[in-house]
């Protein structure tokens, strides 16, 4: 089955595809990037990411009827939020103890 | 008009992440980062999950993204500039490994599965929450969940708070 099938481009190789595009670009961001906060933004991307496969192929070929993808999809989003909420408020404690948020600047840990 | 709402959706999510990766300033991103959000919740409407899709919209497009606008404001302005040629190599050593291993991973998904089943779209509200309420399917995942975000409530606040005198 080729990635985007001719007959159907909403198919399920479709969404892998997107996925796929959008967890490698997060990848990107968190890699190239030394801004805590992009570091958290690829990290959203990739979470997205994974939530769409799971919901894509649980369409396509989970059992009939069931939600399993979507509550996966729900329990990331979940812990995605609380992840944010936590992450930031360590972001803003990094910049009160050191002037920066670069992630490649501080280099101890407590006073 | 299925492909159209597809391409439409996935493109926002795509273009959205690949402006997250490249755009030089923070805040740019951030918005960007809304659009590719956006995109994700038309894909889940796409597939049927119209739930989730709504929730999709109402935590991150909501609630995480004004976190991270809060996040630039609170933070010094172009603490790292954005330049080709320091960190782009890394980058693409990585993702390009990981984009290979993805198609590889589909050749091989594609041979293992089974032609999908047609599937119905029905309104999906009521089935996750009684789910959610079953013992024998998510109610424990449920209720911890509930603990974990009142954890993070309360460490969120308790991270964020300034010190006196530090």
């Amino acid at each position: 089955m080729p990635l985007l099938a001719a007959e159907g481009v909403s198919h399920l190789g479709g969404y892998f595809f997107i996925s796929s595009a959008m967890f490698v670009l997060g990848i990107f961001t968190m890699v190239t990037r030394r801004n805590a906060i992009y570091v958290l933004m690829g990290a959203e991307l990739i979470l997205n990411a994974a939530a769409l496969n799971f919901v894509a192929f649980a369409r396509h070929h989970g059992r009939a009827g069931a939600l399993d993808g979507q509550m996966f999809a729900i329990f990331i989003i979940i812990l995605a939020a609380a992840e944010a909420a936590v992450a930031l408020g360590i972001v803003l404690q990094l910049y009160h103890h050191f002037p920066t948020i670069d992630v490649s600047k501080p280099d101890r840990l407590g006073d | 008009m299925d492909a159209f709402m597809f391409w439409f959706f996935g493109g926002c999510a795509l273009a959205g992440a690949a402006l997250v990766a490249l755009m030089p300033k923070l805040v740019h991103s951030a918005f960007a980062l809304v659009l590719s959000l956006l995109g994700v919740a038309g894909l889940y409407w796409t597939l049927g999950a119209d739930f989730l899709g709504g929730v999709q919209l109402l935590v991150y497009v909501g609630g995480i993204t004004i976190l991270f606008i809060y996040g630039i404001m609170l933070t010094p302005r172009d603490a790292t500039r954005w330049s080709l040629g320091t960190l782009v190599l890394p980058g693409v050593l990585v993702a390009v490994p990981v984009a290979v291993l993805m198609s590889v991973a589909w050749q091989g998904l594609a041979a293992a599965l089974k032609p999908a089943a047609p599937v119905t779209s029905a309104p999906t509200t009521d089935a996750i929450g009684t789910a959610l309420l079953m013992r024998d399917q998510y109610l424990i995942p449920f209720e911890l969940s509930s603990l974990v975000l009142l954890a993070a409530l309360v460490g969120s606040v308790y991270l964020a708070r300034r010190r006196k005198g530090g």
